[in-house]
């Protein structure tokens, strides 16, 4: 058995697996399933000031090896996460990362003020189109992202400020380095790709919002790529997300520089995913004689 | 709730473009009721969304469910064969309650009947249904033996090919002063339903009705926020979770 434990910016978590905002609730029904104590932490639904209702349905759709969502940040709001939620994933001694979103900048530093202090970390969504960034999405330009990581951060005093990256970008090193000029403390990535399902009987979108994000399994070489050419922009940690469903998938993005990761698409296709992925990191590091996950940790050699 | 690995013990063709297939579970996971459903791995690793399948039959710990071929997920699952494993999470959802009611109206229509179907092989012999089923043909007719153990059955086709010429809902509400259940309880086609909703209303049914709804799915247990519907006061709510089962005069359809 080999250390999993890891730690990001002062906080530890018992294992580099974390389930991934908007697949995972707030943790209460997967844990009918298993005992999510077992997790490295959990990045909540996405969470508003003001509870959303989401976009119209279908939400999903298929493509060969991955998903696209367009659920549209429906969640109850941040006060009833606090009071509902937040103390059951207390319970589960996990690290709780609050994932939060805003219409507009102002939405971000309130949210970050109202979370400061009661959660272990909170992840800044910054992928939904803005009205101050003239209906495009805040996490596209460099600059946007500078600011509102700076609106974030000043609101902050206890709460660690990780920024998640929109891989819709021109350039994703730009951008991480942005996150870290305007403070952020740590960086996840990528965020969902942009994409579009036809049914072709119908000559229409399967998604009733047209476009939705794509995630899985096919997206995986992607956000490999991303995390690595993040990882080397940036001082600050990253932790690594996009289609992983084994814990040879998860041990690719920690080589590839990031020191956790998160899975979202793999618990649909698989219940137990996650304890899974935290089995086989272990097991992939016993076979290979390494006695502590951290030293994997960016140590790709390019060719 | 578990995710179990499954055997297929079969899977076979029972009409036009729908199949039934039978998995044998490796461990118990309690009696399922009609309107329950699994979340199903095609055994396909492309395919990375289950499919979720209302329970059609469950007896011991085989569980039978029926799928109506639609895009590419369902058409691999007709070429998966027995001795097949597949993943499968179960059971969830809630399911028609019957508790307190003994003469219970069924209006079925196409790929809906399945819930209905597991409904009254649970309860046929303590309760009286008085089934009413749409289906478009006579190719399309599927589980009559299993229909039958209704106490009274009226199949119906689109174009009059098998039993009446006409619609389920049409020949339910013909009958319904005579026999005056205690619920009704529905699963079809969303416009079926809706029709269904309207014409107990036009025709002032004040019986309990609840209805099974479908809906592309994530998760299958409430936490991903996907297959949401309407419920009448405009709040969401989850198919998987809340429903599939709910009361018609409380969603939007």
């Amino acid at each position: 058995m080999a250390n999993l434990q890891v730690e990001i910016c002062g906080v530890k978590f018992k294992n580099p697996v974390i389930a991934a905002s908007g697949t995972f609730g707030f943790g209460r029904e997967y844990n009918l399933l298993y005992d999510i104590s077992v997790l490295g932490g959990v990045s909540t639904k996405g969470t508003t000031l003001e509870a959303r209702s989401g976009n119209p349905t279908p939400r999903i759709a298929e493509g060969s090896s991955v998903i696209l969502n367009s659920v549209g940040l429906q969640n109850p709001g941040v006060e009833h996460f606090i009071k509902y939620d937040l103390p059951f994933l207390k319970s589960k001694g996990i690290v709780v990362i609050a994932n939060v979103a805003g219409k507009t900048l102002g939405d971000y530093g309130n949210i970050c003020s109202r979370l400061d202090g009661l959660v272990d970390m909170i992840e800044l969504n910054i992928s939904c189109p803005n009205v101050h960034a003239g209906g495009m999405a805040l996490g596209v330009r460099p600059q946007n992202i500078f600011e509102v990581t700076k609106l974030a951060k000043s609101n902050l005093a206890k709460t660690p400020l990780i920024v998640k990256l929109s891989p819709n970008v021109e350039s994703i090193a730009a951008n991480a380095k942005a996150a870290e000029d305007g403070g952020a403390d740590c960086i996840s990535l990528i965020n969902t790709l942009t994409g579009m399902v036809i049914d072709i009987e119908r000559r229409r979108p399967v998604l009733a919002n047209n476009t939705g994000g794509v995630s899985g399994a096919g997206i995986k070489p992607i956000a490999v790529k991303m995390v690595y050419d993040a990882a080397h922009a940036v001082k600050i940690p990253v932790i690594g997300m996009g289609g992983i469903t084994s814990g040879e998938d998860a041990i690719e993005f920690m080589m590839a520089g990031a020191r956790a990761v998160q899975v979202g698409t793999a618990n649909f296709s698989d219940g137990n995913a996650m304890p899974k992925i935290i089995a086989g990191v272990n097991a992939w590091l016993d076979s290979h004689n390494i006695n502590d996950v951290n030293e994997i940790v960016d140590t790709l050699t390019l060719n | 709730m578990k995710d179990l690995l499954a055997t297929v013990k079969s899977n076979k063709k029972i009409a036009e473009n729908i199949y039934m297939m039978t998995l044998v579970l490796p461990e118990s996971v309690g009696q399922m009721h009609g309107g329950q459903f699994v979340n199903l791995s095609t055994g396909n690793g492309a395919h990375l969304l289950r499919r979720p399948l209302g329970v059609c039959m469950c007896e011991g710990d085989e569980v039978s469910v029926c799928y109506q071929v639609k895009g590419k997920g369902t058409k691999y699952l007709t070429e998966v064969e027995a001795g097949r494993k597949l993943q499968v999470l179960l059971p969830l959802g809630n399911w028609f309650d019957l508790d307190g009611c003994k003469n219970v109206a069924v209006i079925g229509g196409g790929v809906g009947i399945f819930p209905l179907v597991a409904t009254i092989r649970e309860h046929f012999q303590t309760k009286n249904f008085y089934s009413y089923i749409g289906f478009r043909n006579i190719d399309a007719v599927c589980l009559y033996n299993e229909l039958a153990k209704s106490k009274k059955l009226t199949i119906t086709t689109d174009d009059g090919s098998y039993g009446e010429k006409g619609n389920a809902v049409g020949a339910y509400l013909r009958d319904a002063a005579n026999i005056n259940p205690d619920i009704i309880i529905s699963c079809g086609p969303p416009v079926m339903l809706r029709v269904l909703k309207q014409k107990l209303k036009e025709a002032g049914i004040t019986t309990p009705c609840f209805v099974s709804l479908e809906e592309r799915m994530g998760c299958g247990m409430g936490a991903c926020l996907v297959c949401v519907c309407k419920t009448a006061s405009g709040e969401n709510a989850r198919v998987c979770r809340d429903g599939p089962v709910f009361d018609i005069n409380e969603v939007q359809l």
